[in-house]
């Protein structure tokens, strides 16, 4: 795939993909680098990633706090809030309706 | 070579960024670089490209640098008249600083300039005058104004209790103050073991600090290198873009280009 447009497209819905993740259960910066990476989106680097974090937080769709871990430095845990869960239903709806727009004016194209 | 997270951080604190939130920001890139192992160049990239993207995340996305209309009159002195035995320095100077405005009082030393400065902070008495103030009024001497044994800490907490800070925010405000002056790391310093540029961060820190309406600067910037002197023009500018009456008096011309009106004192004598 055309790596520019792969990554122009990811900066579109990256956002999302973290609330996505965060469905799943409270995270850090690294393990969400590591899922993306797993789903196949990565690899995302954390000068992408971490000002994604900051915004979704100023915005209220996530909550923070810092925690030490098991063994290691403290980390910043992010979850998300009952708006950020409100927004990531509304964004996988509307989602699967662009993907599924663009989808039918691709394949009627190559038939 | 500088470490990445130092160059990082006081970028953020150069931004403006609170101190607190930068504390968290370079903990959490250290963090990451700690569990990926990879470098912090490769994982952000540069520490100022990357101060940029961070304060873009944290900055609601309205037009970055929007100045304020020039507002109403803050400051306003009328027939002011100082004699120092048979001299006169000052012979009936008026002057309107409005909201959202830099004046700058230019002249030849011994022109009067800090005089007329001092008598609009209310510090020195007119012989005839009168010097009317709409609001609070900061005021930055040249040098002075601060106190030997205490800590830069202590000088923000108070600042601070006169404007009803408790001690935890005045030093946060304070640190976040002085970050933007390129001083990363205030704290525990006697202001004695200071050195003169940074006595004059300090004052400068602790004028911001009171929040005042009507600020008054008796040439800041002595001692400072030209990062920090531009630093300083930013943050003037930055007073003047949220409504902010903003005095500086200067020998340099030079500035004069940085300010929206000049008063040149000592021309009709």
């Amino acid at each position: 795939m055309d790596p520019d447009r792969r990554s122009q497209w990811l900066r579109g819905v990256l956002d999302l993909c973290v609330l996505g993740l965060l469905a799943d259960g409270e995270s850090y910066g690294y393990e969400l680098a590591q899922a993306l990476t797993r789903a196949g989106l990565g690899p995302i680097q954390g000068g992408t990633l971490y000002p994604v974090l900051l915004r979704l937080e100023r915005t209220g769709l996530v909550a923070t706090d810092w925690r030490a871990g098991e063994a290691g430095p403290a980390r910043k845990y992010y979850r998300l809030t009952p708006a950020g869960e409100q927004t990531l239903r509304a964004a996988a709806s509307d989602w699967r309706g662009f993907a599924g727009q663009v989808g039918t004016v691709l394949e009627t194209a190559v038939k | 070579m500088q470490d990445w997270f130092d160059v990082f951080r006081s970028a953020l604190l150069r931004r403006g960024v609170p101190h607190a939130t930068v504390r968290q920001v370079v903990e959490e890139a250290r963090a990451h670089t700690g569990d990926s192992g990879e470098p912090p160049l490769s994982a952000f990239g540069g520490p100022e490209a990357y101060a940029d993207a961070v304060v873009a995340s944290l900055t609601p996305t309205d037009p970055g640098r929007t100045r304020a209309p020039r507002g109403d009159v803050l400051l306003r002195a009328r027939g002011i008249t100082k004699r120092f035995g048979r001299r006169t320095v000052l012979r009936d100077v008026a002057l309107d600083v409005h909201a959202g405005e830099v004046l700058a009082i230019v002249g030849a030393n011994g022109c009067g300039k800090s005089t007329l400065l001092k008598i609009c902070a209310g510090m020195v008495s007119p012989d005839s005058g009168t010097v009317e103030i709409a609001g609070r009024v900061g005021y930055c001497p040249q040098d002075g104004g601060t106190i030997e044994f205490l800590t830069a800490d202590e000088h923000f907490q108070l600042v601070g209790a006169g404007r009803g800070l408790g001690r935890a925010d005045a030093r946060e405000h304070g640190r976040t103050w002085a970050g933007r002056l390129d001083w990363a790391d205030p704290g525990a310093t006697q202001a004695r073991h200071l050195s003169g540029g940074t006595r004059q961060k300090l004052n400068l820190t602790m004028s911001a600090l009171s929040e005042p309406d009507v600020l008054l600067l008796d040439e800041p910037y002595q001692g400072f290198d030209r990062g920090t002197y531009l630093n300083f023009w930013d943050l003037v500018w930055a007073w003047r873009d949220r409504g902010r009456a903003v005095v500086v008096v200067t020998h340099l011309l030079a500035e004069l280009d940085k300010v929206d009106t000049v008063l040149t004192l000592g021309e009709s004598r």
